[in-house]
């Protein structure tokens, strides 16, 4: 993808409330609440971190800042597939933290008022992880809405973080 | 204060709180050297101090603490004019009125507003005025009358028309007394400056009009106070630069040395009636005939001199209308050849006095070193944005478009542009380099407090206050340095009697210093004390499960860095002072934070050395980039030694299937860095790539490459804290291409392919 897309801040708390970012991943609708994504880039050169976990790829250039950059679908384990011109990376913000999350396709943003998510169902995988938020309904439609927060700091994030304090 | 303040006043007032941490950073290292040594230069500088904080607070309305400030300094005022002795406790309770500022001030940065500290106030004033009393020896009633607070109370003693108007002789009261000395001093001071440049530059009439003024206020303040002999000798100064200012010659070559020599009359007085003594100015009259003496002489001394009868000449002086000569040879008592020789004696004099005048060129006066406080995040955004700048010019010089291109003029700019880069580089460093002087000094009251908790005698030495280190790096390290000065003092300083019984002196050293070495910043801390105990070092470590086995393989500095390690106190009884065994091991991670390195050497019964190791900066390294396959790295040159392409007959390999790489006669483990970056190198072999010497605290061994592609200064980055420290890695970059590009941590680098190879072998195992 050639363009980039930058959401500006909206500063107004209400302009984002109950707004998605969709994206595409193999074969399913997955969704991030707007107020978490700084901006959308196509996929560029990744720089190896030695002793990351696979779906952490390593980290870019975002105009002089370094970012971390992890692939969703390794984070799900969902088999690996070459990036292409319609690859993208989501930059989210989390608490002073950048991290950029490579995704097959970025759809749109989308509204999904709070009375159409429904809560997560509890598979005993998804009680593990629980990184996902709920389900929203678009007419049809059904996103997976993500909870950004698990899906970066989860126990396995910090089992991690505990392994490299041992080392 | 209880109108809403405006950004104006909190401004103010932070100004304030900054001024006031700064005068209480002087005031404890002075009142810990008062209690060493009393000597009035030390007395009147700390309070003076104390007397600047209270006049600043109480302008700005903060009651309590003008009233300690106003307490304490009533206290050294006593002692200072020897009404008191000093005691031990006083300098504690000095110490005390400093934490209270401190606190105070921490409440006036929040609040704006010192209201709450009111029970503290009372308590340490209270005892303050207590410690007078007592040490005047019973309650005499002037202990009272100095309690009262004091309003603000701006300087000039010109503003106080308190003086009753019936009473001639004014009251002069201490107050008032310290007002003019302070004032006093400042006029002598600016007026020495004043005579110094005016004496290498005669010509300079500005300074002399400065000094005019400043004598000039000078003489009304003594002729205020009463100070009469001061104020005549002050006069006649006055009288002289008057005369230069309209023009008149002098009579010697090196007036503003004469007038030096009285100034230092004048201080003297001054020093004196600061002391509580009167003005009496010893051979007054012989200063004032030398000052007389600067003026040019009248024709007639030099008729005197000719043998002219004296009487005759100053009765020919009085009658004064036409020239003096005229006058004589006309009463026929001066022949005209006498009055001629006079003449010509006198434009001689005005000539040669002239004439040494001449020579010494229009120098400026030695430029005032000044100073501005600037908010350090726009220093640190200043700093930011130059390592952009060193990135984005990396870009464009070796930007991948031009590869391959003849440009010699852009070459030309391009070396131009790094120069300059690196210079702006350089003068932004130094900008955030700061003398350690000031933390050094901090320790100077811990030390004091900690001896006297602990019951240790002990001399703290600085060396090497004025280098420069970066200032997050001090603030780093400040906690780090009061943790190893506590277990230095508490740990490793025996008790007097220990000592004394050791035949050592009663009194321990600890030495603090700072220097330049290797590229870094060595901050040490030495103390003559008992040593690291390292069978109590193991047994602990044993004990505590930090070790396996029973340490007998373990080398002496192994050992030694075991209190690093976390979890570990060796103190029999944990004291409050030190013996947590949580302090080392934060230490270590402070300085771990900013790249430092710690080592320790102990001889025991002699005492330990430990130092600390901290880079320059933090911000930028040299560095050299190497390829493995297709990932580039850098390495710091700082490491390097050496790079070079191995002989196979060179590499040795182990039954453990290591290999050993011989430089010399040396034989170094050699790192592959491909297997640590997981990559695949061009080859494998040995002799295809190139060996790196790297030297990592002092164990040496060569990193395995493909090639090295150049150098380059890097600006480090950190990796994101979402991916926390990686092993064998201290950083990145980025590169003229805009790829990100990591910084290898030679230190940990052998560490990490240590590691590997032992998970390589675990996974070999269970296949």
């Amino acid at each position: 993808m050639a363009e980039e897309t930058t959401l500006t801040n909206f500063g107004d708390e209400d302009t984002q409330k109950d707004k998605y970012l969709t994206f595409h991943l193999a074969g399913e609708d997955y969704g991030v609440d707007i107020q978490y994504v700084i901006e959308i880039i196509g996929i560029q050169s990744i720089t190896d971190v030695p002793d990351m976990p696979a779906y952490i790829r390593g980290v870019i250039n975002l105009r002089g800042k370094v970012v971390p950059i992890m692939d969703v679908r390794a984070r799900f384990g969902i088999e690996d597939r070459s990036y292409d011109d319609r690859t993208c990376i989501i930059v989210v913000n989390i608490d002073t933290t950048e991290v950029g999350l490579v995704v097959d396709e970025v759809s749109e943003v989308a509204d999904i008022p709070e009375n159409n998510v429904e809560p997560a169902p509890r598979t005993s995988k998804n009680s593990e992880d629980g990184y996902i938020k709920g389900m929203g309904k678009i007419n049809n439609d059904v996103k997976i809405l993500l909870d950004i927060h698990k899906l970066l700091f989860s126990s396995e994030m910090q089992k991690l973080a505990e392994n490299l304090e041992e080392q | 204060m209880s109108m809403p303040l405006d950004d104006d006043q909190i401004e103010i007032i932070q100004e304030f709180a900054t001024e006031s941490r700064d005068m209480i950073e002087q005031l404890e290292p002075a009142i810990i050297e008062l209690g060493q040594n009393s000597d009035s230069d030390t007395i009147n500088a700390i309070f003076r101090l104390f007397h600047s904080m209270k006049g600043s607070a109480g302008f700005l309305e903060f009651d309590h603490m003008t009233r300690v400030a106003h307490a304490a300094e009533n206290l050294l005022d006593m002692i200072r004019n020897d009404e008191i002795e000093l005691a031990g406790n006083h300098v504690t309770l000095l110490c005390a009125a400093c934490d209270f500022a401190k606190e105070a001030l921490d409440m006036i940065e929040s609040d704006y507003n010192d209201d709450a500290m009111v029970a503290p106030a009372d308590d340490i004033s209270e005892q303050l005025h207590q410690a007078m009393t007592l040490a005047k020896g019973g309650g005499e009633p002037q202990a009272e009358a100095v309690e009262e607070t004091t309003p603000a109370e701006p300087e000039p003693p010109a503003a106080q028309p308190a003086a009753e108007p019936d009473s001639l002789q004014m009251e002069i009261t201490d107050e008032m007394r310290q007002s003019f000395v302070q004032e006093g001093n400042e006029l002598l001071q600016n007026t020495e400056q004043g005579l110094l440049a005016w004496g290498e530059n005669p010509d300079d009439t500005d300074s002399v009009g400065d000094i005019f003024r400043n004598i000039h206020s000078f003489k009304g303040n003594c002729g205020f106070f009463g100070f009469s002999q001061i104020e005549k000798l002050s006069h006649q100064m006055e009288n002289i630069l008057d005369r230069v200012k309209s023009g008149s010659s002098l009579a010697v070559d090196d007036p503003a040395n004469r007038l030096l020599a009285s100034l230092d009359v004048l201080q003297q007085a001054v020093n004196n009636i600061s002391d509580g003594k009167d003005d009496t100015v010893e051979n007054l009259d012989q200063h004032l005939s030398d000052l007389q003496a600067i003026i040019a002489p009248r024709l007639g001394d030099f008729l005197v001199e000719e043998g002219v009868e004296n009487e005759s000449v100053s009765r020919a002086a009085q009658t004064q209308k036409k020239p003096v000569g005229e006058i004589l040879v006309e009463q026929g008592t001066a022949s005209t050849q006498q009055v001629d020789q006079a003449l010509k004696k006198q434009q001689d004099t005005i000539k040669k006095s002239k004439a040494a005048a001449k020579p010494a060129a229009r120098t400026k006066t030695p430029a005032k070193r000044q100073d501005i406080r600037v908010e350090l995040g726009k220093l640190d955004s200043l700093i930011n944005l130059i390592g952009e700048l060193v990135i984005a010019e990396n870009m464009l010089i070796h930007n991948p478009d031009l590869k391959g291109l003849e440009l010699e003029n852009f070459n030309k700019a391009g070396q131009h542009l790094s120069k300059l880069v690196r210079e702006l580089q350089e003068m932004a460093m130094t900008i955030r380099m700061i003398p350690v002087s000031g933390l050094f000094r901090r320790m100077i009251r811990l030390v004091h407090d900690i001896s006297v908790k602990a019951g240790k005698k002990v001399e703290l030495e600085l060396i090497g206050e004025e280098t420069e280190i970066d200032k997050t790096v001090i603030e780093t390290i400040t906690d780090p340095l009061v943790h190893l000065l506590r277990n230095s003092l508490d740990h490793g300083l025996e008790t007097p009697d220990e000592r004394l019984a050791a035949g050592k002196k009663e009194k321990g050293t600890i030495i603090l210093a700072a220097r330049h070495e290797e590229g870094e910043v060595w901050v040490t801390i030495e103390d003559n004390g008992r040593g690291l105990n390292q069978e109590k070092i193991l047994e602990k470590a044993i004990s505590k499960g930090l070790i396996e086995g029973d340490g007998s393989d373990m080398t002496d500095k192994q050992i030694n860095n075991l209190i690093f390690a976390p979890g570990f106190s060796t103190a029999a009884a944990i004291t409050d002072i030190s013996g947590r065994g949580v302090g080392m091991d934060v230490v270590k991670k402070n300085l771990e934070k900013i790249k430092g390195k710690i080592d320790v050497h102990s001889t025991p019964g002699q005492g330990s050395k430990i130092t600390l190791r901290i880079p320059l900066t933090l911000a930028i390294i040299d560095g050299m980039i190497v390829r493995v396959g297709t990932s580039t790295c850098i390495v710091p040159t700082l490491s390097m030694l050496e790079a070079y392409r191995p002989e196979m007959d060179q590499i040795t390999i182990t039954p453990d299937g290591d290999e050993l790489a011989q430089v010399r006669d040396n034989f170094l483990p050699i790192v592959r860095l491909h297997d640590i970056l997981g990559k695949k190198p061009d080859s494998r072999d040995l002799a295809d790539g190139i060996l790196i010497v790297l030297e990592a605290q002092e164990t040496r061994f060569c990193l395995f490459i493909d090639e090295i592609l150049g150098q380059q200064q890097t600006v480090i980055k950190g990796l994101s804290d979402f991916i926390g420290n990686v092993p064998g890695v201290s950083g990145c970059t980025i590169l003229g291409d805009g790829d990100v590009c990591l910084i290898l941590d030679v230190g940990t680098l052998i560490e990490s392919a240590e590691s590997k190879k032992i998970k390589f072998e675990k996974t070999k195992d269970n296949i």
